[in-house]
């Protein structure tokens, strides 16, 4: 038995994976900056390699079920502690078992992962809800080029998470007119999305990756108050119920929400 | 312009937030190269201070209003500001706001300015601006005014997603008492229209899962127009339901609207207010299951009475709103479309009201305890649907892991089952967990000990104390007097 350490990448956990059956059994699998070293077990640094892991990735699919393979992708980014180990167990568990395993609510490994993959499921919901776009125009190209192409939606949010890629297709078709970016300000990354179309990047929060910055446009401030200002007269005095208002709407993300300005507390 | 923009939004959403739907489920349309698109579960995108989400741009068109209903805010002898939005000007805001990702759409209704068909012409010409001159393909809720023209309904139906018609008042009694210009037949008249219409479609699916498996879109539910508003809004209290619904094969020669695009996707809904008349829960609920079986409606909501006008017939401006009625009202509202439960069944010997206390399923286990304690592993769908504390999700996780596996005790709350509400109903593997007497009296103290532990109410706590007293000083504060 040895723990595993890894470089925090879906390959690399999959790499992990592929050392279990091929190396030596698995105690658990880490990230290699969190790790904490264990009196019971050795440990080794496992060095991602793609075909290790693409070797699992379709075993996981033919042997498992490809509805499997999404589940264990989704639990991946959960930002649940001891994630990796959850997934270990649930896939050795399925390399025994076959596609039936998605039927066993009430296992440990599969109630677990099914866990993890709800929480992520949320997080993402709350992505499609929570994200709020900023209309911005590219710096400088608000003369030469014609008015409304250089329109730009832009949304801050910071996700538990890492729903990113998992909210993407959502907006990229919605808004296929205009070039859309959701950044994910605690990972520094973003979505950038346009015509359907979007890939993940590391992102500044200021420069667009040709190098060019945004800034926002000049009808956007007018349009934010107009939306405070709907959200709210749209509340009935008589049944004011900040917990239910809550529940629904945790303050976490109320940094980056319009309506409540940015608040952290409910006024 | 934008100051007076910001004044007809107040003004206009001010008198709209009386209306409780704001669901924008059940329509799913691609983007297709235009802005937007409809998911089909819906999205809230924000929840306001009273609990309440926001998922669509909710407004009136226009509060200028010629009725005088006793309970409207928009009534005509109110002392209220009024305004009214541009077609152009609201179909803009609209697309800003979608854009932003503020809004699954727009839920569009309206006071009546000059006449129902007047008004019904400009919102009208506001949603086509929005379809088709801005390409908006997000969702769209549109009220329909009780004595519109059956074009103009029509053609609001090609554009919007979802139509309701507000039948207002549980019973025919209090319409006339509180809204004599509004007529029970011109509120069956566009409700009908919509059902045929949705049938000659072939796109009518009707409340929840209430008639599954049946086919809705045949001639044998077309609706006639004799009759309807007797058979759903009458004293409904002894009469079985769905019996004698005026139901008529369409007649010969009739126009089919069939492939001219949809109409109203989503279906139609009404609401109601609770706690205005002097309607009993049985008579309310009897009310909605005729609507749901009759037009077979998507849904009726139910908007707890909140005093806004003074008036000498309605409860006075002191008196809290009903909301724990309402929330009664709404469960069982759900046994009806999810559960397979009637409204008699649910008041069968006990009482014209809801137990404030505990859950309508609850109440009605207790008062059936014949029934259970029943097996989870050998119970049918349908009994698992029954049992307090199990829904659909945790009836069928049951059923599927019933092939492979039986299912113990331990196994329930991971399924998602209640089990603190579920083990008084339930024998596993031939076990009863409940450990207490099996009599409902003292299942429902345990039930009720848990409850009060637990703080189930969805609302505000402080409503009780309010009542007492400090109902006055928390209104002052927030300035509404």
């Amino acid at each position: 038995m040895i723990d595993y350490l890894y470089d925090g990448t879906f390959e690399g956990l999959l790499t992990c994976v592929y050392h279990h059956y091929y190396t030596d059994k698995a105690a658990g699998i880490f990230p290699r900056e969190e790790y904490q070293p264990s009196m019971l077990h050795g440990f080794m640094e496992v060095e991602t390699e793609e075909d290790k892991a693409a070797r699992v990735y379709e075993a996981i699919e033919e042997k498992i079920s490809g509805y499997a393979l999404r589940m264990v992708y989704r639990a991946f980014l959960s930002d649940a502690p001891g994630k990796e180990t959850v997934i270990l167990k649930f896939v050795v568990l399925g390399f025994r078992i076959g596609p039936a395993i998605g039927s066993l609510h009430a296992r440990p490994e599969v109630y677990e992962l099914e866990d993890l993959v709800r929480k992520v499921g949320n997080e993402r919901e709350r992505m499609l809800q929570f994200v709020r776009f900023e209309v911005m125009e590219a710096a400088g190209a608000a003369s030469g080029t014609a008015p409304g192409a250089a329109q730009i939606l832009y949304a801050k949010i910071e996700p538990t998470c890492d729903v990113l890629a998992l909210a993407a297709h959502h907006f990229a078709e919605r808004f296929s007119h205009d070039p859309l970016i959701i950044h994910d300000v605690g990972r520094n990354k973003a979505v950038f999305a346009y015509e359907g179309d979007w890939y993940v990047a590391d992102f500044d929060g200021i420069h667009l990756p040709d190098g060019t910055a945004i800034l926002q446009s000049e009808d956007e401030r007018s349009y934010q108050n107009l939306w405070r200002t709907y959200f709210d007269h749209i509340a009935i005095k008589e049944r004011t119920n900040p917990r239910c208002q809550k529940n629904h709407m945790p303050v976490r993300y109320w940094k980056h929400l319009t309506e409540v300005n940015g608040l952290t507390e409910p006024v | 312009m934008e100051e007076i923009l910001m004044q007809k939004l107040q003004i206009l959403a001010d008198s709209a937030k009386y209306d409780v739907s704001c669901s924008s489920s059940g329509s799913s349309r691609a983007a297709a190269g235009r802005m937007g698109n409809g998911h089909m579960a819906g999205i809230c995108h924000s929840w306001s201070a009273d609990g309440r989400c926001v998922s669509l741009l909710k407004v009136l068109f226009t509060n200028k209003c010629v009725y005088n209903c006793e309970y409207c805010v928009n009534k005509r002898t109110n002392d209220f500001p009024r305004a009214s939005f541009e077609p152009d000007e609201l179909a803009r805001l609209t697309i800003e706001f979608y854009k932003r990702n503020y809004i699954e759409g727009l839920f569009l209704s309206s006071a009546v300015e000059v006449s129902p068909d007047y008004t019904a012409e400009r919102i009208l010409q506001c949603l086509e601006l929005l379809r088709y001159k801005y390409g908006f393909a997000g969702y769209i809720h549109a009220k329909i005014i009780p004595g519109v023209s059956p074009e103009i309904l029509h053609r609001i139906g090609l554009v919007a997603d979802r139509l309701s018609v507000n039948i207002e008042m549980p019973s025919s009694k209090s319409l006339a008492a509180f809204a004599p210009q509004k007529k029970p037949k011109q509120i069956f008249a566009p409700m009908r229209q919509i059902t045929n219409t949705l049938i000659e479609t072939r796109s009518l699916k009707g409340p929840g899962t209430m008639f599954k498996g049946q086919r809705l879109n045949t001639e044998a539910n077309y609706l006639g127009p004799m009759g309807l508003e007797e058979n759903v809004m009458g004293q409904a209290d002894e009469s079985d339901p769905g019996a004698d619904l005026p139901v008529l094969a369409r007649a010969a020669g009739a126009p089919a609207a069939r492939g001219k695009g949809t109409f109203a996707a989503a279906g139609q809904t009404t609401q109601m207010i609770i706690g205005a008349g002097g309607e009993t829960d049985a008579g309310i609920l009897a009310t909605s299951e005729n609507l749901y079986r009759t037009f077979k409606m998507k849904r009726v909501y139910y908007s707890a009475y909140i005093p806004v006008v003074d008036s000498p017939i309605l409860p006075d401006k002191q008196t809290a709103p009903p909301l724990k009625r309402e929330h009664r009202i709404y469960q069982a509202d759900w046994l009806l479309r999810f559960y397979g439960f009637t409204v008699s069944e649910l008041f069968r010997s006990g009482g014209e009201n809801l137990d404030p206390d505990l859950d309508p399923k609850v109440t009605w286990a207790l008062r059936n305890l014949d029934l259970f304690p029943m097996e989870i592993n050998t119970a049918s769908y349908e009994e698992l649907m029954r049992i307090p504390g199990i829904g659909h999700k945790s009836a069928k996780r049951i059923m599927h892991q019933r092939r492979f596996a039986a299912v113990r005790f331990d196994d329930l709350k991971k399924m998602g089952v209640v089990v603190k509400r579920a083990k008084y109903f339930l024998l596993c593997c031939g076990r009863y967990y409940g450990n207490r007497l099996f009599e409902p009296e003292t299942i429902r103290n345990s039930l009720l000990q848990m409850e009060s532990g637990l703080q189930l109410s969805m609302f505000d706590n402080d409503w009780k104390r309010i009542e007492e007293g400090e109902r006055q000083e928390k209104l002052a504060a927030a300035g509404v007097i």
